[in-house]
């Protein structure tokens, strides 16, 4: 087996070499005696000779190209996940991420419920973690009331800005 | 772009679009709105930009074909599938020139320079071939005979160099996506008969998605 797979490493890369050499001037020479003498095995071994010798200059460039290919493959890969089926391991491990939530959920709303009613009753807590915890969410309630103004503000200047830099940036492709 | 780049553009767009031998240079300075004259300066007829595109292509499917000699697509039995996917980016660069493959034999006849030049583009399109189907043998992907791996990846060579003038031939033209795609299953299918039960649903999952986009294709208003 090992040899077999020896063998076959060896085809593939003569058959590449052959075909990198074919890029040089070497395959013209080569030709010009094939067409007098006659004798492909001669031309692909000189092919390969030719090809062996740019292999190394190849190379470099190779490297950059798989650079690009494997990039390529990525973007294909990320393509193909978004079309493929779903199949049912996916939909388990999606319904367990689903009911993880949705009791993450019920705990959040059951801490503001309990934490709305304290605030409601205004009643004294016993220790002073817990009254300082009402008075904390209180303050942030009343932030949050007064924030959209502020956002708003925040994000028209953002908008302006954003179109600022656009005008910019296109200016600049140009 | 500079006119030299947009002329190489505007020429692959129409050569693609309405077939090269159906296109002349004066409807390419007419697609640009330049003067015949002015498309003249930069090339001197129609084989000089056939040729200057060819080097293009020749270059960049060049270095494509050659990365999986250079370094092996999937190292273990797991990333396999990056083969599959290597195929989707040859596919992809061949389309981006299909002018040339969608009236080969007529091409090279016209072209004679091209000829040894494209078929040196074959062999180096076996030999990618081939190396993925030997990695695939050694890594367990699929089983089968050192002889059945040569003459597996002459037909893969073979469906993909004709896969999209075939396609257009059957299917008049079509989106693409959906060609390249079933071109990357047509293949999948010859390699399907060697492969394991777990790069099976790998197979199966381009199939429904091929179905899927034909679905969509046939939905009017989409």
């Amino acid at each position: 087996m090992g040899d077999d797979k020896q063998k076959a490493s060896d085809i593939a890369r003569n058959i590449w070499l052959a075909g990198v050499g074919a890029y040089g001037r070497a395959v013209e020479e080569a030709q010009g005696r094939l067409e007098k003498a006659m004798e492909p095995p001669k031309l692909f071994r000189d092919l390969v000779k030719a090809g062996a010798a740019l292999e190394e200059e190849a190379r470099e460039t190779t490297e950059a190209a798989r650079h690009s290919v494997e990039e390529r493959i990525n973007r294909v890969r990320e393509n193909f996940n978004n079309q493929r089926p779903a199949r049912t391991e996916d939909l388990v491990k999606l319904s367990k991420k689903v009911d993880q939530l949705a009791r993450k959920v019920n705990q959040l709303s059951k801490a503001l419920a309990d934490l709305g009613i304290d605030s409601k009753r205004g009643n004294k807590a016993p220790t002073k973690s817990v009254t300082a915890g009402p008075a904390a969410v209180r303050s942030k309630l009343v932030r949050k009331k007064a924030a959209p103004r502020k956002i708003a503000a925040k994000e028209a200047r953002a908008g302006r800005k954003a179109r600022n830099t656009g005008v910019l940036a296109s200016k600049r492709t140009r | 772009m500079k006119t030299r780049d947009r002329i190489l553009h505007t020429s692959l767009a129409l050569f693609n679009e309405e077939g090269e031998a159906h296109t002349t240079t004066i409807d390419i300075a007419n697609e640009m709105d330049i003067s015949p004259g002015n498309l003249y300066y930069h090339f001197k007829g129609k084989d000089e930009l056939i040729s200057e595109l060819f080097n293009q292509y020749e270059h960049a499917i060049s270095l494509t074909l050659s990365a999986p000699m250079a370094n092996r697509l999937s190292t273990r039995r797991d990333s396999a599938e990056n083969n599959w996917y290597y195929l989707y980016v040859v596919m992809e660069e061949m389309y981006q020139y299909r002018f040339l493959y969608h009236n080969l034999d007529n091409l090279l006849q016209r072209y004679p320079p091209l000829k040894r030049r494209f078929k040196r583009l074959i062999q180096l399109k076996r030999a990618a071939m081939f190396t993925i189907c030997q990695a695939l043998l050694q890594q367990e992907v699929i089983n089968a005979r050192s002889q059945q791996l040569l003459a597996l990846a002459d037909n893969m060579t073979l469906s993909m160099t004709f896969w999209l003038s075939y396609d257009t031939l059957v299917n008049d033209r079509r989106s693409p996506e959906i060609t390249i795609h079933k071109g990357v299953l047509q293949l999948l299918t010859m390699v399907a008969p060697y492969l394991g039960d777990d790069e099976l649903s790998f197979y199966h999952d381009c199939e429904s998605i091929y179905l899927a986009m034909l679905a969509d294709a046939n939905t009017p208003g989409s």
